[in-house]
């Protein structure tokens, strides 16, 4: 299995996984890092939460990214799950929960906090009548991941504006 | 006396053992040149094959086979930017070519800039590219920042050179994603010589080459109806097939089917006792 860590994530990648960790140059405040992970080539110039990817999935595909937000959210109501979900259910996913409502996916997302570190965690199935066997493809990614406490966000004034979806 | 015949007798064993070393050598070199398909001190030099060598244009050396070379690994390592990237090459139907290039080799210099911009290279369709260099203990991320564009993953990771055996750069290897291995590898001079080996490649890999139905974004609208009816079709499902007119969401998702769960049923507890 390959792994890949930066910014203090790590993840070994299920089979036929692929994936990224990185933080965007900041155009002005601070950006904190972002994992995204796909069954299928992720294209380079995507959205934080798969825009630009998410129409490229076929129906055995699933998309997942981790998003970490600034330590202002730490503590809040949203956020006070602590850890990660250990795995989802079929159930956990809808077509109501896409961020970008493209017909016969479907998705979910959770907030928490790990390591000190508010997170969320969000997926895409390619299919949702497929979720019975995708879900536990997420599920293999999810437990995959190693978060460690802290690391130093990105802050600066130049680069590429972050990306919201 | 005695004493200097011995002396001399060992010092021209000694030579003779040293001469016998330097020619076998000598012949292990020849041997790796001939293997490598440079021909230095080939005893058939005058044959037709040196001499179709001599008289035409430099000829890449890429091993193809029909059957898969072997599986090809992800290929694992970090951008320039110092960010972590994966690069699978077996989550495609389609090719993947890797161009192993470094930042300071003179003939990478035109591939770094055609293979940035794919879309103009007339590659098989869903083709991709991505440029993996050595990582950083043996590059400066910064030089390869400068020859990236941002267009197609830049991997810098001296693994994946020692993974796929690469002997120096320019260095080329194309998988299929379909079945996750190499179909081709080797060095190519030139871009164009480059674009027609992949080309050959395709044509072998012919009709037998199935996909996985993945949208494309080239694809046009009457080319996404075109499939779209070609699924149906494949599903048997004909025009005026009552599934295709809906009434309810329950048409679409059925709760009772094997496909889908109702909340709390046992799809719920299969899935967590994984």
């Amino acid at each position: 299995m390959a792994t890949i860590r930066a910014h203090g994530i790590a993840a070994q990648l299920p089979t036929r996984f692929e994936g990224r960790i990185f933080v965007r140059p900041a155009l002005v405040g601070t950006s904190y890092p972002v994992g995204q992970f796909a069954t299928f080539p992720i294209p380079d110039d995507i959205g934080d939460f798969g825009s630009g990817a998410v129409n490229l999935m076929g129906p055995d595909d699933v998309f997942a990214t981790l998003f970490e937000y600034g330590p202002e959210s730490l503590g809040t109501a949203l956020f006070s799950s602590q850890g990660r979900p250990s795995s989802f259910a079929p159930d956990d996913f809808s077509p109501m929960r896409l961020r970008r409502g493209i017909p016969g996916q479907s998705g979910t997302q959770r907030f928490f906090t790990e390591a000190g570190r508010p997170f969320s965690f969000y997926a895409v199935l390619g299919s949702h009548v497929r979720r019975q066997s995708l879900v536990p493809r997420v599920n293999e990614l999810i437990s995959s991941l190693l978060i460690s406490p802290a690391s130093n966000p990105t802050q600066g004034t130049q680069g590429t504006a972050p990306r919201w979806n | 006396m005695v004493a200097l015949v011995v002396v001399l007798t060992f010092v021209v064993l000694l030579l003779g053992v040293l001469v016998a070393g330097l020619l076998r050598s000598h012949a292990d070199i020849l041997r790796s040149l001939h293997e490598l398909g440079v021909g230095v001190g080939d005893p058939a030099g005058t044959s037709e094959r040196s001499a179709a060598r001599n008289s035409a244009p430099p000829v890449p050396a890429w091993s193809q086979t029909s059957t898969a070379l072997s599986p090809a690994p992800t290929v694992v390592g970090v951008t320039p930017s110092g960010d972590a990237r994966a690069v699978a090459v077996d989550n495609s139907d389609e090719f993947t070519l890797l161009a192993f290039l470094s930042s300071g080799c003179a003939t990478c210099a035109a591939f770094w800039e055609a293979l940035q911009a794919p879309e103009s290279l007339d590659l098989p369709q869903g083709t991709r590219v991505a440029i993996v260099t050595k990582g950083p203990d043996r590059e400066i991320p910064s030089e390869v920042a400068g020859l990236a564009t941002g267009r197609v993953p830049v991997v810098m990771s001296t693994e994946a050179w020692l993974e796929y055996e690469v002997p120096g750069s320019p260095f080329f290897v194309l998988v299929d994603g379909a079945s996750g291995a190499e179909v081709g590898q080797g060095v190519a001079p030139r871009v164009e010589q480059l674009l027609d080996l992949i080309r050959r490649a395709e044509h072998d890999r012919g009709k037998q080459h199935r996909t996985r139905r993945r949208p494309s974004a080239r694809r046009n609208g009457p080319e996404r109806e075109a499939d779209a009816d070609e699924v149906l079709q494949n599903a048997g499902i004909r025009p005026g097939d009552p599934s295709l007119y809906p009434q309810s969401l329950e048409d679409v998702f059925p709760s009772g089917s094997g496909a889908g769960t109702t909340p709390g049923s046992t799809g719920r507890q299969s899935a967590q006792t994984q």
